[in-house]
């Protein structure tokens, strides 16, 4: 059964339809990285699948029941919007939100003060929210979403704002609690996270759902039509006619090739210029260059 | 349920754990306390010294007889007037009193009395302080026992002075339900005391609702909580929750007053004079009205204020649209003294009906005297099917308002948003 399964879901405001007929299915146990550019319709469907908004048309069902208060406890979620009261203190705040999501006082409790010192945060319990750093705040509402063990977590940018040490954290958490059976969606901007991080992507533009699938599957079907080349010397190979086109930078650049492209001839091409090849490779496209080709825009 | 008891909680603990709630709490009684004690401390030390007056005689006989119509005394034993001079018939008015102005101006002496000749005409005082009111009444009282004298001795009567008491002592009692008591004025007191503090409380309390709304719109909150409970649940702990406070607040204040008013009433029993304090007797129907007038108005306005901060982004954006709660509240004030000086007119038993107006003005009517019990069912009736539909209103507009972010709506788009589904 999938965890989360949208049906023809279109939602619009005064006239403007913000997310226009998407179908969706997330994998139980995977993550799904939820990518498009901004006001694509990324928040307005997360917000459909969190019962905040309704759909005006089509179906969501959530481990195939249609949404509802009841289906959101079992999902936590960070919100792009967020924040936390700035005069409670840190642990109230954890146990308060905890305890909206059905937990009880004490168990919330528990829980808190484990994830504080997983997150190095123990010092902090009784400090009032806004004595803490940004970053810190961000590690406590990733606490939030997280706490009271949801089936599934929807991440609305989760890395914003945190420096690499605890981004890494909180990447090896998503990574642990996947392995231990949830379903995470991830909706970011970062394309290098979701590579890293996601099994399957679904990208949004314009309320439509342009691509959808297993992440491994998608990168196949582009093939390896990208070229890697490291040189120094002239570089007037570049312009051959089976390059569609070239992304430089200092040591070499990057080619993309046309279809039916013949990978040696551009080989050729540049040793007979009298290019000094240091590095030669065949890629497959990177996911930022699957998202420009589709939106058109980076 | 759960999870609005769970708002109303937080709401609660850390409403009243803030130290501006604190603080007023306390120092708002002892403000209130301080500034009583003052007036009362200036009402009672007003004439402190002896008043002296001359009297311009120009028809004679009179001056003796006025003067020996102030008699009084002030409470530390002193005359309250002193006659300093005393001119009968002057053959030169004018220069008579040019030269009482100058020893008024001069510091020596407070006001000179002219007595007609002809006693049609009016009697003037002459006074540097013209706003001493508590002189006339005394003065006149003796003026008039004077000319009574003369008109009778003019007739060949005579009597003994004493007889001609001083002024009638009117005594006003009220009349109610439960029987009358003696008013000395502190039934309008105790109205306008009453006036204030509900409309106090009804701004206070809602503003109070309208800020912690936009507190978790502005520090983004609000969709970390709606994601978890439904806008309305949220709204209904927020309203409870800030009226949890409002009563904490109350209570403290009732206490301390029922405390003092108690502390005022064995205080003027081992006296023994009608303290001011001591007369005002507060019937327990009344704080039940009020409370439910109070209840009433505070979900009404609340709901307004919390629809008015879900629609806003900030501080600034809210004070311009608060207004619109306000409004009413504020013309509630501009006409209360309409129900004040006539508590049963036509206007007055309308006004009290109106639900916007209800909390304010009809617990004043009923400080004043018993309305009909009708109006009295039908304003509180009015009035909670009033609230429970700006509930609903405003947790429509609610909905929309949280998950708002941006430019100030205007009035229209809010009409609009009460017809989203």
């Amino acid at each position: 059964m999938d965890a989360i399964a949208l049906e023809n879901v279109t939602k619009s405001y005064d006239g403007v339809t913000a997310v226009d007929g998407v179908s969706l299915q997330v994998r139980e146990g995977a993550i799904l990285g939820l990518l498009g550019p901004n006001g694509a319709g990324k928040t307005s469907t997360i917000r459909m699948v969190m019962n905040i908004l309704v759909p005006d048309e089509g179906s969501i069902r959530v481990f195939g029941q249609l949404v509802s208060d009841e289906t959101r406890e079992s999902i936590g979620y960070l919100p792009e919007e967020r924040g936390l009261y700035p005069r409670m203190k840190v642990l109230n705040v954890i146990v308060f939100l905890a305890a909206l999501r059905g937990l009880s006082e004490a168990e919330a409790e528990k829980r808190a003060r484990e994830w504080l010192a997983r997150f190095e945060l123990s010092d902090w319990a009784d400090k009032k929210v806004q004595d803490l750093s940004k970053g810190m705040q961000q590690k406590i509402q990733f606490i939030c979403a997280v706490l009271h063990k949801p089936r599934i977590v929807i991440l609305d940018e989760p890395f914003s704002g945190l420096d690499p040490v605890n981004a890494a954290t909180v990447k090896d958490t998503m990574l642990e609690m996947r392995n231990q059976g949830s379903t995470i969606v991830l909706s970011t901007h970062r394309m290098e996270q979701v590579e890293k991080l996601c099994d399957s992507i679904c990208l949004i533009d314009k309320g439509h759902n342009v691509l959808a699938g297993e992440l491994r599957a998608i990168k196949e079907s582009y093939g390896k039509n990208t070229v890697h080349i490291e040189f120094t010397g002239p570089d007037s190979f570049l312009s051959l006619p089976s390059i569609a086109s070239v992304d430089r930078f200092a040591a070499g650049a990057e080619a993309k090739l046309k279809p039916g492209a013949d990978t040696q001839e551009i080989l050729k091409a540049a040793m007979q210029a009298g290019a000094r090849i240091n590095r030669f490779e065949l890629l497959e496209p990177s996911l930022n260059d699957i998202f420009i080709e589709k939106t058109g825009h980076a | 349920m759960r999870k609005t008891w769970l708002i109303i909680k937080r709401e609660y603990l850390t409403g009243v754990r803030t130290k501006a709630f604190i603080i007023t709490t306390i120092l708002l009684p002892a403000l209130g306390a301080g500034f009583f004690a003052l007036i009362l401390f200036l009402v009672n030390k007003q004439p402190s010294r002896t008043f002296r007056l001359a009297i311009v005689d120009e028809a004679g006989e009179m001056a003796s007889s006025i003067s020996r119509g102030l008699q009084g005394k002030l409470p530390d034993g002193q005359p309250e007037f002193t006659i300093v001079q005393s001119i009968e018939l002057p053959s030169a008015v004018e220069s008579v009193e040019e030269d009482l102005r100058d020893q008024i101006n001069s510091g020596k002496l407070d006001a000179y009395l002219v007595v007609p000749q002809d006693l049609k005409q009016p009697v003037e005082l002459h006074t540097r302080n013209s706003g001493n009111f508590s002189l006339l009444g005394p003065l006149s009282t003796a003026v008039n026992r004077a000319m009574i004298l003369k008109r009778l001795n003019a007739r060949g009567i005579h009597v003994d002075e004493s007889e001609i008491s001083g002024a009638a002592n009117l005594q006003l009692i009220k009349v109610g339900k439960t029987g009358e008591s003696v008013e000395r004025g502190q039934t309008i007191g105790v109205a306008i005391a009453l006036v204030i503090l509900l409309y106090v409380s009804l701004v206070a309390y809602g503003i109070l609702t309208m800020r912690s709304v936009l507190e978790e719109k502005t520090t983004r909150t609000m969709e970390v909580l709606v994601s978890s409970v439904r806008p309305f649940e949220l709204l209904a702990g927020k309203i409870i929750g800030v009226a949890g406070m409002a009563f904490t607040q109350l209570l403290i204040w009732g206490g301390c007053l029922a405390l003092l008013l108690g502390y005022g009433a064995v205080m003027s029993v081992s006296v023994g004079s009608g303290s001011p304090l001591s007369s005002i007797r507060i019937p327990g129907s009344l704080v039940i009205y009020a409370v439910i007038f109070f209840l009433g108005g505070y979900f009404l306005y609340s709901a307004m204020f919390a629809a008015i901060g879900s629609a806003c982004s900030s501080e600034q954006d809210a004070q311009q649209l608060q207004w619109l709660a306000m409004a009413p509240l504020v013309f509630t004030m501009c006409i209360y003294s309409l129900i004040l000086t006539d508590p049963s007119s036509r206007v007055s038993m309308i006004l009290s009906e109106i639900p916007f107006f209800a909390p304010v003005l009809m617990p004043l009517r009923l400080s004043l005297q018993s309305p009909p019990f009708w109006q009295i069912g039908l304003a509180i009736a009015l009035l909670f099917l009033t609230t429970i539909g700006a509930i609903y209103a405003s947790g429509k507009i609610y909905r929309v308002g949280v998950l708002m972010y941006g430019k100030r709506p205007t009035l229209p788009e809010l009409v609009r948003w009460l017809r989203y589904s």
